[in-house]
C-alpha cells in the first residue's frame, strides 16, 4: 500500500516558557489518506491548534518542534516537514499544504485587495504573469461561489462580512490546488448558517478536487457531518481515533463518551440538563501524572489511573483507544 | 446581511489611502499648508521662470533655446552666448547681436546671485545697496548689503529648503524603516543589535556632528549636509516602525501569509511595511521641517551652503551683520518659519487622517 498522504508520528511541540518546559504537543500520530478528511476534535487548549501550526512549522518562538516526524509524500516523493529546509518548505506551504485559519476577519491583510492576495498565493508558486494570476484568482472566487466575483475582485477585506472572508480564504487556499488543506476552525467565528455553507463548500470542493482535509474543530456536530476519521486529543494526546461511524456509534474513551453526552439532543423533547464533564483541561503545567484524564473521570481507579499512563492500543480494527479499561466502561 | 451586503457593495472600493484622504480633506487648515507645500514645490521647480535674469525661452539666430535652464546647471546653458560674449546680459545683447530675437522673460527681472545693473533692462536704474535697499517697486523683498535682489535669492532657495527636507528625510526613511523593519520582525538578538544602535545614534547631536564634520571635509556641499542630516535623523522612525512590525508580526494575517509560503523579506516589505507605512510618514513628515530648520541654522551660523548657493539660511545670515536691514531678517524668517509650520501642520494631519485612536477621540 502507497504511504498516506501526510503521516505524522510521535510529534512532540513543547514551549520553553519562564514556566518550564510545556509540551502543548506530546505525542501525536496522524495520517490521512488522499482526498479524505480526518477530523482532529478537542476542547481548547488541548494542543490541536499546535498539532496543526506544527504540520507545516509555524509554530513561532518560544514554542518549537522537539521530536517526531512528519512525512509529507506527493508525487511519489517523501519529505519531513520536521527537517526539510526552510526554502523547500516554503514551496509546500500553501503550494501543496493550503491553510485556512480560524478569524476570517483578521487573515486577510487590511492593504490588498482579495484579488491581489489570491493572485500572490497563485505567484508565489507558480511562474506566471500578472494577468494570468488575476484571472485565476477570478476562477477561484468562481469556485468557492462568492456572489458577484468580478466585482469583488477588487474588494477590500473590510469590504466583505465574516462568511465572504472565509470563502476568500479558501480560495487564496486552494488557488494552487494542494493536495492537503488544513483547516483550523474554519467555521468558529461565523454565524451557524453560514457555518454549514462554508462546510459544505470545503466537503463539495474535496470530492471535486480531490484534496485531502485536516479539519481541526471542537463541534462534534461538524465532524458527524464531514468527516471520514476522527481524532479526539485531549491535554495533548490523542485519546481515540476511528473511523467517524465507529467512534459515534461506540465511543470507547470516558473523554469521547463525555463529549459526545455533552451535546445537546435535538430529538429529545425534554432531555433536562445537559451532561457536563466535570472540570477544565489542565495547562500543560499540571499535566496530571499517569492518565490525563483521570482527575475529570468518573470511572477512574485509584492505583492505575493515576500512576500508570495508558497507551494508545487497538482495540477492533483501526479503532484505537487511549484507556486502561475501555472495554469494561462500553460494555 | 443581505441588504448591507448590496450596500456595501454598492460602495466603490476604497482603499485605506484613499479613506485617509477623504478625511484628510475635511480639515481645512491641513488642506491650506498642502497647499502651501504645493505651492513651494512649484516655485523651486521654476524658480528660473519665476525670478531671473535669463530669458525662460529666446529665438537667437534663427533656434531656440532657453538659458534659464543654466540656473540649474551651468552647461545646460547653450555654449553659443559663452561664444558671443553675452556675460550674463541678455536684454542688450539679444537685441545687438541679432535684430531679429525674440525672448519670453521671467516673472520678475533679477538674478539671485549677483547685483542687476543700471540699464541693464531698458530704464531700469541700479538695484540699491545698504540702507536704500528697502523693498521697493522692483525689489518686492529688498535687496542686501551688495545690491543682490532678495526676492530672487528666496525663490531660488525654496529649492534648497525643500532638498534638504526630502533628500535627508528620505535617507533617514530608508535607514529607519530598514533599521526597525529588522528588529522589529525578527526580534532576539537582531532586535537587540539594531535597538542598541538606534540609541547609540540618538546619542549624537547632528548640530554639532555637522559642524565637526565641515571642519574636516574640505569642500562641504549642501549634499553632505543633507547626507548627515538623514544619517543621524532616523532613530525616530526606526522605534515607530519597530513598534509597528513588533504589533503586526503577531496578527493573523502575518501567519496566512507564512502559511502561503511566503518568504520573510516579502512578509516584512509586502505584507507588513504597508501597514506600518501610516504611523511611520507622520514623523517623516515631522522630519522634513526640522532639517528645514537645521539647514536655516546651519546658514545662518555661516556653516551653509558655500557663497554662490541662493538658500534662505545664507540671506538671515547676511543679516547678522547688518540687522538695521530688517527685511534680510523678516522674508527669509517668514519663509523658514511658514514652511515649517506648513510641514508640521501636514503632519499632524496626516495623524488625525490615519490614526483610528485619534479619530475616536474627535468624534
Amino acid at each position: 500500500m502507497a504511504a498516506p498522504l501526510l503521516e505524522i508520528k510521535d510529534l512532540v511541540t513543547v514551549f520553553h516558557t519562564s514556566d518550564g518546559r510545556l509540551p502543548a504537543v506530546d505525542g501525536v500520530s496522524l495520517s490521512i489518506e488522499r482526498g479524505q478528511t480526518l477530523g482532529l476534535v478537542g476542547e481548547s487548549g488541548c494542543g490541536k491548534s499546535v498539532t496543526a501550526m506544527s504540520t507545516l512549522r509555524l509554530v513561532s518562538s518560544p514554542g518549537r518542534i522537539e521530536s517526531g516526524s512528519i512525512m509529507f509524500t506527493t508525487e511519489g516523493e517523501s519529505i519531513d516537514l520536521v527537517t526539510t529546509p526552510e526554502k523547500q518548505l516554503r514551496q509546500v506551504r500553501g503550494g501543496r499544504i493550503g491553510m485556512i485559519f480560524q478569524e476570517p476577519m483578521t487573515s486577510l491583510n487590511p492593504v490588498f485587495t482579495i484579488g491581489n492576495q489570491i493572485a500572490e498565493a497563485v505567484q508565489l508558486h507558480r511562474k506566471v504573469s500578472r494577468s494570468e494570476a488575476r484571472s485565476r484568482a477570478l476562477e477561484m472566487l468562481h469556485l468557492v461561489r462568492l456572489a458577484d466575483p468580478e466585482q469583488r475582485l477588487d474588494a477590500y477585506p473590510h469590504q466583505l462580512s465574516g462568511g465572504m472572508r472565509q470563502r476568500v480564504m479558501i480560495a487564496i487556499a486552494l488557488a494552487c490546488e494542494p493536495d492537503l488543506i488544513i483547516a483550523d476552525e474554519p467555521t468558529t467565528a461565523l454565524d451557524v448558517t453560514i457555518q454549514a455553507q462554508i462546510l459544505e463548500l470545503l466537503d463539495d470542493l474535496r470530492s471535486r478536487l480531490g484534496t485531502a482535509i485536516l479539519l481541526i474543530t471542537h463541534d462534534l456536530g461538524v465532524v458527524a457531518e464531514t468527516c471520514d476519521d476522527v481524532a479526539v486529543m485531549y491535554a495533548g494526546r490523542i485519546v481515540e481515533q476511528a473511523s467517524a461511524v465507529e467512534l459515534f456509534s461506540r465511543p470507547l474513551h470516558p473523554y469521547t463518551i463525555g463529549l459526545l453526552q455533552a451535546r445537546p439532543n435535538v430529538d429529545a423533547r425534554d432531555s433536562g440538563p445537559l451532561e457536563t464533564i466535570p472540570g477544565m483541561v489542565p495547562p500543560p503545567q499540571d499535566f496530571p501524572s499517569g492518565c490525563r484524564f483521570h482527575p475529570r473521570c468518573s470511572h477512574a481507579r485509584e492505583p492505575q489511573c493515576n500512576v500508570e499512563p495508558p497507551s494508545l492500543r487497538e482495540v477492533s480494527p483501526g479503532h484505537f483507544v487511549r484507556c486502561h479499561f475501555a472495554e469494561e466502561i462500553n460494555s | 446581511m443581505r441588504v448591507s451586503e448590496e450596500i456595501e457593495a454598492a460602495k466603490p472600493s476604497r482603499g485605506f489611502w484613499s479613506d485617509a484622504w477623504q478625511r484628510y480633506r475635511r480639515r481645512p487648515i491641513g488642506m491650506l499648508a498642502l497647499g502651501f507645500v504645493l505651492f513651494l514645490t512649484i516655485v523651486a521647480i521654476f524658480a528660473p521662470a519665476i525670478a531671473g535674469t535669463k530669458p525662460v525661452v529666446c529665438s537667437y539666430k534663427g533656434t531656440l533655446y532657453f538659458p534659464c535652464l543654466g540656473y540649474f546647471n551651468r552647461s545646460w546653458e547653450s555654449p553659443i552666448f559663452t561664444k558671443d560674449k553675452f556675460r550674463g546680459t541678455y536684454p542688450k545683447n539679444l537685441k545687438q547681436k541679432d535684430p531679429e530675437s525674440w525672448a519670453v522673460w521671467p516673472l520678475v527681472f533679477q538674478d539671485p546671485y549677483r547685483r542687476v545693473r543700471e540699464n541693464e533692462w531698458p530704464g531700469r536704474r541700479e538695484n540699491p545697496s545698504r540702507d536704500e535697499g528697502h523693498p521697493n517697486r522692483w525689489n518686492l523683498f529688498g535687496t542686501d548689503q551688495y545690491g543682490v535682489d532678495i526676492f530672487a535669492k528666496m525663490v531660488h532657495g525654496t529649492t534648497i529648503a525643500l532638498l534638504v527636507g526630502f533628500v535627508s528625510m528620505g535617507l533617514a526613511g530608508s535607514i529607519g524603516v530598514l533599521v526597525g523593519a529588522l528588529g522589529g520582525y525578527f526580534g532576539g538578538w537582531v532586535d537587540m543589535i539594531t535597538s542598541r544602535l538606534t540609541e547609540i545614534v540618538m546619542c549624537i547631536p547632528t548640530l554639532v556632528l555637522i559642524l565637526a564634520l565641515i571642519a574636516v571635509v574640505e569642500k562641504p556641499t549642501i549634499w553632505k549636509t543633507m547626507a548627515i542630516i538623514g544619517a543621524t535623523g532616523w532613530t525616530g522612525i526606526a522605534r515607530l516602525t519597530r513598534a509597528e512590525f513588533l504589533r503586526l508580526r503577531q496578527t493573523e494575517f502575518v501567519m496566512a501569509a507564512r502559511a502561503t509560503g511566503a518568504g520573510s523579506l516579502r512578509i516584512m516589505f509586502r505584507h507588513i511595511l504597508p501597514n506600518a507605512l501610516a504611523p511611520v510618514l507622520v514623523p517623516i513628515t515631522f522630519g522634513i521641517a526640522s532639517a528645514i530648520l537645521v539647514e536655516g541654522s546651519l546658514s545662518f551660523l555661516g556653516f551653509g551652503p558655500p557663497p554662490p548657493t541662493a538658500s534662505w539660511g545664507s540671506v538671515l545670515n547676511s543679516a547678522r551683520s547688518n540687522l538695521q536691514l530688517w527685511w534680510l531678517v523678516v522674508f527669509p524668517g517668514a519663509g523658514i518659519f511658514l514652511t515649517v509650520l506648513a510641514y508640521n501642520l501636514v503632519g499632524e494631519g496626516l495623524q488625525e487622517a490615519t490614526d483610528p485612536r485619534l479619530r475616536e477621540a474627535k468624534k
